[in-house]
């Protein structure tokens, strides 16, 4: 005779589960299924449950692009450390490279009179006789020479665009004015446009994850609510099977 | 023969670099399929599939063997999701497309499918998605680790840190849920 009114006991769902993925003990699994034999709701959940893992079978996830893992060099090594440091340790890390790098560098920061100045050099400590080094330089003549060369070319460039307002007329000027105000108006226009489209953008992505978030919890609300059913309907069971054991 | 996976770990730890690469062609998809479907973005999964290589060729050297190697990658996959998902403070989002590609579908269709059939499996696969992005967290896990990667409910119940009945039970809750979703949305 088959049951309509589930008999098993409290570990029934736990029980379902390890018997639809095999993971019973044999006696175990005798027990239930000498059990299912007799019970209606259970053949029924065993069949619903047993379906929708058929349908969970039938979802693919996209095919993985492969790639191939080179390990990471060691100075990005280095890099990811120091990433990972606390910035008070990355900024004394920063300070010690930079104190090392002038020491080597022969770096002389003064700060007098005449101004603040940087001087570097690999060779050894500034003396009297540096000057007459450099002013004795094979390359300083052509160095003056360029320079001389530069401002000429300069100042040449700088006359034709001295002298170009005078030569516009006034309804020059008011026609390159209007031209100049009528692109201003434009640029204007096309920023308000993007603005209004960017704010109509944002309404839209954050109404749809409104109404995401209420789909969400009213399917919440719906499981549990089914949830607390399901309970109340196995208590009701064990109870129906007390009572009608007492009897 | 192929080799172990516990072999190809001890020679990247000596620093080969192919063995490496082995364990990676060997792992990816499962890693990749895993994080697909808990965060439920192509995008995103792809970086935790990549994180999740990266970070365990780093934690290499400590890696004593005390688990199983994938058992151990899909530990830190799991974490880098559980991160994404607190990052986005949000339940995952499925990246489904509203219409349906007929060039595309022409290229997955097997070739004695007939299109309407292709058309019901794609909408199938789409629902399942769809339904498994709505259940809680625990229940989706455990479903996935179960249902696609074949785990252990014991395998389980170490990797996300919870009794062996509390795994089962989130099983019977995810899979009765996913029942009545899919009833309702009138998939067969």
């Amino acid at each position: 005779m088959s049951e309509t009114v589930c008999t098993f006991g409290e570990r029934r769902d736990e029980t379902i589960v390890a018997y639809m993925y095999d993971d019973l003990e044999p006696a175990e699994r005798a027990g239930f299924e000498s059990h299912a034999a007799r019970c209606a709701a259970c053949r029924a959940e065993l069949d619903d449950l047993g379906a929708v893992r058929g349908q969970l079978a039938r979802w693919t996830p996209p095919p993985v692009a492969g790639f191939t893992f080179a390990p990471p060099a060691p100075g990005a090594r280095v890099w990811a450390v120091l990433r990972e440091m606390p910035a008070w340790m990355q900024v004394a890390a920063a300070l010690l490279v930079l104190g090392v790098s002038a020491g080597a560098a022969n770096l002389e920061i003064r700060y007098d009179r005449a101004g603040l100045s940087v001087r570097t050099g690999w060779s050894g400590p500034a003396g009297a006789d540096e000057s007459a080094v450099i002013a004795a330089a094979p390359w300083r003549a052509d160095l003056a020479a360029l320079e001389r060369q530069l401002r000429g070319e300069l100042r040449a460039a700088a006359l034709p665009l001295a002298a170009a307002p005078e030569a516009l007329g006034a309804a020059d000027v008011d026609r390159r004015v209007r031209a100049l105000v009528a692109e201003s108006e434009r640029r204007q226009q096309r920023e308000l446009a993007l603005r209004i489209a960017d704010a109509l953008r944002e309404m839209q992505v954050q109404r749809r994850g409104d109404l995401e978030r209420i789909d969400r919890s009213l399917g919440a609300i719906q499981d549990l609510t089914g949830m607390e059913a399901m309970r109340q309907r196995q208590m009701l069971n064990n109870l129906a099977v007390r009572v009608s054991q007492r009897q | 023969m192929p080799s172990t996976d516990e072999e190809l770990v001890a020679r990247s730890i000596r620093g080969d670099a192919d063995s490496f690469n082995e364990l990676v062609l060997r792992w990816e998809r499962p890693i990749f399929a895993l994080a697909y479907r808990t965060i439920g973005r192509e995008e995103d999964a792809r970086d935790v599939c990549q994180e999740t290589f990266l970070r365990a060729f780093r934690a290499l050297p400590a890696f004593r063997g005390q688990a199983k190697f994938s058992s151990w990658l899909y530990r830190i996959a799991l974490n880098l999701c559980r991160d994404w998902m607190r990052r986005q403070r949000r339940a995952p989002t499925v990246q489904a497309p509203e219409d349906v590609n007929l060039l595309e579908l022409a290229a997955a269709s097997k070739p004695a499918e007939p299109i309407e059939e292709l058309v019901a499996r794609q909408e199938l696969s789409r629902a399942v998605e769809r339904a498994m992005a709505r259940l809680p967290e625990e229940q989706r896990t455990a479903i996935i680790l179960k249902e696609y990667h074949g785990l252990t409910f014991q395998e389980i119940a170490s990797l996300v840190g919870c009794p062996l009945s509390t795994v089962k039970t989130r099983l019977y809750q995810g899979l009765t849920i996913l029942r009545r979703d899919l009833g309702r949305s009138g998939v067969r």
